[in-house]
């Protein structure tokens, strides 16, 4: 249904801008909350987690206290309550829905049967059985696939897993024999815990809301050096990134991506978020623009990226001797009312009709 | 309580270079400064000439911004901008 439509059927409807930083920022919380009841946490998309189970019987029993404890975790983190449970309970139930079962598909379709703010548990053994009644459309179908699987008279992954594996291979081929084997609960496929990334952020605040995409281009180009120089990017590519806008108003924007190919590279950095400014810019003006580095590649062999990080850590050398030489300077330097002494002058708007607002100092921290 | 999603603007780390300061702007007959002076009363100088002038205004949307500026050069060669705020009348000096 288009806006316009949901309009036409409720004048009084009230449209909500969408915050995807608050939803990161949220999900951030629930991943954190969930790594207290186990070290093994996957973010599959925003919004699905896989908490991995194994060896936690011995710390708080059977499979429903474990469940009832991610249960708790959720709801502190998307209640926001720390210790009165029953309170968040009663304001304020959780939306979440919880699934456990052997394997990640099982436990994720055991998950999409769940009401909200509840759980279904799929006994060991009975993956099988559970599975079975369940629709095809839980499978990771294309819709061509799933057409002609309907097509065939195949509803249920029931009736998928009672056809020979080699017919279905034979008619979709490794596709198909994958969908066969999750269809047959004959795949478990492990938790796989997330690596904790260091990210590195770099970030612009505006004076005035920035609404030009070329003028948003330049500042991420400026934010994307700066987080190039951080000295924790030695020895290390870039894989995933994130940018998020704070707009006017109160809203927010949100892109992130995760590069083909990992790379200390400037320009192939800046790539993606030109294209994403092009195609869905911010829909109001920026009042603060944030470049994360979340994800890193070790550097390889090639020549090329071994000079790169050469010159990374030749910066960290320059870096190494500024810190000790500002050291000194704010020893024998005391500033107004102990301010910093020492500044670094950052472009802000460079581009800005008053000269004022065109450069910045902000506190030196080499 | 759940924290609010929006980070707080970090607007106070940063400051501002070559902020337009007060000044007083004495005036000859036809409206264009003549001579600038500190607010203190000691004086900046007197004007040789007007090199350029041009207007801003902006941001009529928010806090209007109405400005008239003069690129002048002072005596003894040195070259400032002087700024009128066309809403307040206030003069100011900026360097270029």
């Amino acid at each position: 249904m288009t806006v316009s439509q949901a309009i036409g059927l409720c004048s009084t409807l009230r449209l909500i801008e969408p915050d995807p930083v608050h939803y990161d920022e949220q999900f951030a919380y629930l991943l954190a909350a969930l790594s207290e009841v186990s070290p093994v946490v996957e973010a599959a998309e925003l919004g699905l987690v896989y908490v991995g189970g194994d060896g936690l019987e011995g710390i708080y029993g059977g499979n429903h206290k474990i469940v009832d404890a991610i249960m708790s975790c959720v709801r502190r983190a998307t209640c926001g309550v720390e210790n009165d449970m029953s309170i968040a309970t009663r304001r304020t139930p959780h939306a979440a829905r919880v699934g456990w079962g052997v394997g990640k598909f099982t436990a994720w379709v055991a998950a999409s049967r769940a009401k909200p703010s509840e759980a279904v548990v799929v006994p060991l053994g009975e993956e099988r059985n559970f599975l079975a009644p369940q629709p095809i459309a839980v499978l990771p179908l294309d819709t061509d696939t799933h057409r002609r699987l309907r097509r065939l008279g195949i509803r249920t992954l029931g009736a998928l897993a009672t056809l020979p594996e080699a017919a279905i291979t034979a008619q979709f081929g490794a596709v198909g024999r994958r969908l066969w084997q999750l269809a047959a609960g004959r795949v478990v496929e492990p938790v796989q815990g997330r690596v904790e990334p260091e990210p590195i952020a770099a970030a612009l605040s505006f004076f005035s809301p920035v609404g030009e995409r070329e003028l948003l281009v330049h500042a991420l180009d400026q934010l994307i050096a700066r987080a190039l120089k951080h000295p924790r990017r030695i020895g290390w590519r870039v894989h995933a990134l994130r940018v998020r806008a704070e707009l006017e108003g109160g809203g927010s924007w949100l892109t992130a991506h995760l590069l083909k190919e990992p790379t200390a590279d400037a320009g192939r950095i800046a790539a993606p978020l030109r294209t994403r400014l092009e195609l869905s810019p911010p829909v109001g003006g920026v009042e603060r623009l944030v470049l994360e580095f979340t994800g890193f590649a070790p550097g390889t062999t090639e020549l090329q990226l071994f000079a790169r990080d050469a010159q990374a850590a030749a910066r960290a050398g320059q870096q190494r001797a500024l810190r000790s030489a500002a050291r000194e300077i704010r020893m024998r330097v005391k500033g107004e009312g102990g301010r910093a002494v020492l500044y670094h002058i950052i472009e802000v708007q460079p581009w800005s009709r008053l000269p004022e607002r065109r450069y910045a100092l902000i506190d030196y921290e080499p | 309580m759940v924290t609010p999603a929006r980070a707080p603007l970090r607007t106070d780390r940063l400051r501002a270079v070559n902020e337009p300061q007060l000044v007083t702007v004495e005036l000859d007959d036809s409206g264009a400064p003549a001579a600038v002076g500190r607010l203190g009363g000691s004086a900046v100088g007197r004007i040789e000439c007007i090199n350029e002038t041009w207007r801003i205004d902006d941001e009529w949307w928010r806090q209007i911004i109405s400005r008239l500026y003069y690129e002048v050069m002072l005596e003894g060669g040195k070259r400032v901008v002087l700024l009128q705020d066309l809403i307040t009348s206030n003069w100011f000096i900026q360097y270029p």
